[in-house]
């Protein structure tokens, strides 16, 4: 089954021109209205003219999360807020957040793209999709909203948590489609053996997972526990948000719609691109999308290529399951965590030089985050009631800034590994 | 008034032995211990016979320390003796943040230490200098006793 086969079989020469037709119009776009890309494109001695293949693309200059920071909030934006519908936001690498803008054409475009990522899925028009991804400025609940509203489905909007009431729903709406975190999924499918109640006595068939790295076990556990089959979605906000690939029912690979979004594969080090099949960081262009077009992304997740066919005859490239990150971002709860932004609240709180850790744990199907922090002399007090309030404020900024409860553990001087690298920053002992 | 020294520790096994061997090695002698515990930390409040020493050393060896002003009473040690005091604080409405026994060698008095908020210091003092059989006593006195 496709939502739009002309597009999602189109053939690859036939895709390979589209490319090239929308890839220009994009960088002559960016260069007219973008003044930040008119000024790369000038130190590097472009013109949109230079793009005259799809291999060209290799000559253009990269765009980084730090660029979406430097040019926060609406600096990379390529039209008048006027013409923007919606801002969503993903968390930045420091307490400010990296904002996207959307026109009413690019919530079409994503729409699409989710409609087309959930029919690949198994959903259609009779489907009732119960939607577990948070609402909000995370792009998961409202990406999969409208998506799910195009394709014709009964869209649920319950929004993530309320463990008992998704059960409840899953139950009595009939729910088929269940769309969350897969960390999520795992603890639901947790709650109903505890409850008794048989999956197969429910009307669940498929899921939709994404926003957090997980494995093949992982999957297998979710189709046990939930007696459906598990598809991993994927999407980042600064590209569009969850659909920008999806697994098919051959559940090898996910393929990323190339009419919206050309991918490429570089070595993180060198910047050279490489082959298709070989592994390096996912860079994507998006070539339509008009209120934050961005050229060359640079992911930062780290996956391969598969150019061969498919089975379920999409003819859009897949890109392998992700097998990692060349930063030391965190996914916790689906939610984007830098551990520079744990260091810009305890800077913010007065610490002159924070030394911190910070632990992820896995307990049963969620993830838990632990914040060591290195009690400073100014932290300090001989009353366990000053420092539990300061933990407490630690606890509350940090909340505030990531979005998520963290422990926070004060531990002595000097016990924290100090290294030149940021990698001991972050100890995750999940076993995804 | 009495400089207490307090430590942060982690609330792991060894820590403790850690802080003792390294006051021990450089000769320092602890008159009095209290430690207050959490779950993942604990404090330890030490009266040292050598305040400043103690504490240079301790940072030498990168302690988290710091230094408290506390209040040292010698109150009789039979039922009651320390219920003059209490209920002196009480009347006056002081809080006690924390409080704990000093071993004395040489009297048979009961010694005890109480910490109350740095705000409120001033006025205790006062109070307690006033209470029937509570007697304040100094860094110099006490550390003889």
């Amino acid at each position: 089954m496709y939502w739009n086969k002309s597009c999602e079989c189109m053939p690859r020469e036939k895709l390979l021109e589209l490319q090239l037709e929308r890839l220009k119009g994009m960088v002559n776009r960016i260069y007219h209205d973008v003044p930040f890309y008119r000024n790369k494109f000038q130190e590097a001695g472009l013109v949109p003219e230079d793009v005259q293949t799809l291999s060209d693309l290799q000559k253009l200059p990269f765009t980084t999360k730090v660029d979406l920071r430097d040019n926060y909030p609406y600096g990379l934006f390529a039209v008048p807020l006027e013409k923007i519908v919606r801002i969503h936001a993903s968390s930045g690498t420091t307490g400010k957040p990296t904002v996207v803008g959307y026109t009413r054409k690019d919530i079409t475009t994503w729409s699409e793209i989710m409609a087309r990522s959930l029919v690949a899925a198994g959903a259609d028009s009779h489907s009732v999709v119960q939607n577990a991804y948070g609402y909000g400025l995370f792009t998961g609940g409202l990406g999969v909203h409208y998506g799910a509203e195009m394709l014709g489905a009964s869209i649920v909007p319950i929004s993530g948590g309320n463990t008992d009431k998704q059960i409840m729903i899953m139950k009595d709406f009939g729910t088929t489609v269940l769309t969350c975190t897969p960390s999520y999924a795992i603890y639901l499918g947790d709650a109903l053996e505890k409850k008794g109640i048989d999956p197969a006595s429910l009307k669940l068939k498929t899921g939709v997972f994404g926003a957090e790295p997980w494995s093949d076990n992982m999957r297998k556990e979710i189709e046990k526990k939930l007696k459906i089959k598990a598809h991993d979605i994927y999407g980042l906000s600064e590209i569009m948000g969850p659909s920008v690939a999806i697994e098919c029912d051959a559940q090898d690979g996910l393929h990323i719609w190339e009419d919206h979004f050309i991918p490429e594969i570089i070595d993180p080090v060198t910047l050279k691109v490489l082959p298709y099949g070989e592994q390096g960081e996912l860079v994507i262009t998006t070539i339509t999308k008009e209120g934050i077009p961005l050229l060359r992304y640079r992911t930062r997740d780290v996956t391969s290529i598969i150019a061969e066919p498919c089975a379920c005859g999409r003819t859009h490239l897949r890109i392998r399951r992700l097998q990692g990150r060349t930063d030391d971002m965190l996914i916790i709860r689906g939610v984007n965590v830098f551990p520079t932004q744990i260091e810009s609240v305890l800077l913010e709180l007065g610490e002159v030089e924070p030394h911190y850790q910070l632990i992820v744990r896995r307990d049963g199907s969620l993830d838990t985050l632990e914040i060591k922090v290195e009690l400073s002399e100014e932290m300090f007090s001989d009353k366990i009631s000053n420092l539990e309030k300061l933990e407490k404020r630690i606890g509350l900024r940090i909340h505030s800034t990531i979005g998520i409860n963290a422990k926070i553990a004060f531990v002595e001087p000097g016990s924290l590994p100090r290294s030149e690298g940021k990698s001991q920053r972050v100890v995750d002992l999940r076993k995804i | 008034m009495i400089r207490q020294v307090s430590i942060f520790m982690e609330n792991h096994e060894g820590r403790l032995n850690k802080l003792l061997k390294i006051l021990a090695e450089n000769d320092i002698n602890i008159r009095s211990l209290n430690i207050a515990e959490t779950m993942d930390y604990g404090i330890v409040r030490l009266i040292l016979q050598e305040t400043e020493k103690g504490i240079e050393v301790l940072k030498k060896n990168n302690i988290r320390c710091t230094s408290t002003s506390v209040l040292a009473a010698e109150v009789p040690d039979e039922p009651g003796g320390l219920s003059n005091l209490v209920d002196a604080l009480t009347q006056a409405k002081i809080n006690i943040v924390y409080a704990y026994s000093f071993l004395p060698k040489k009297t048979d008095n009961a010694i005890i230490i109480v910490r109350v908020d740095d705000e409120v210091q001033q006025k205790a003092i006062e109070t307690l200098e006033k209470t029937q059989g509570v007697k304040l006593l100094d860094a110099e006195t006490l550390l003889m006793k």
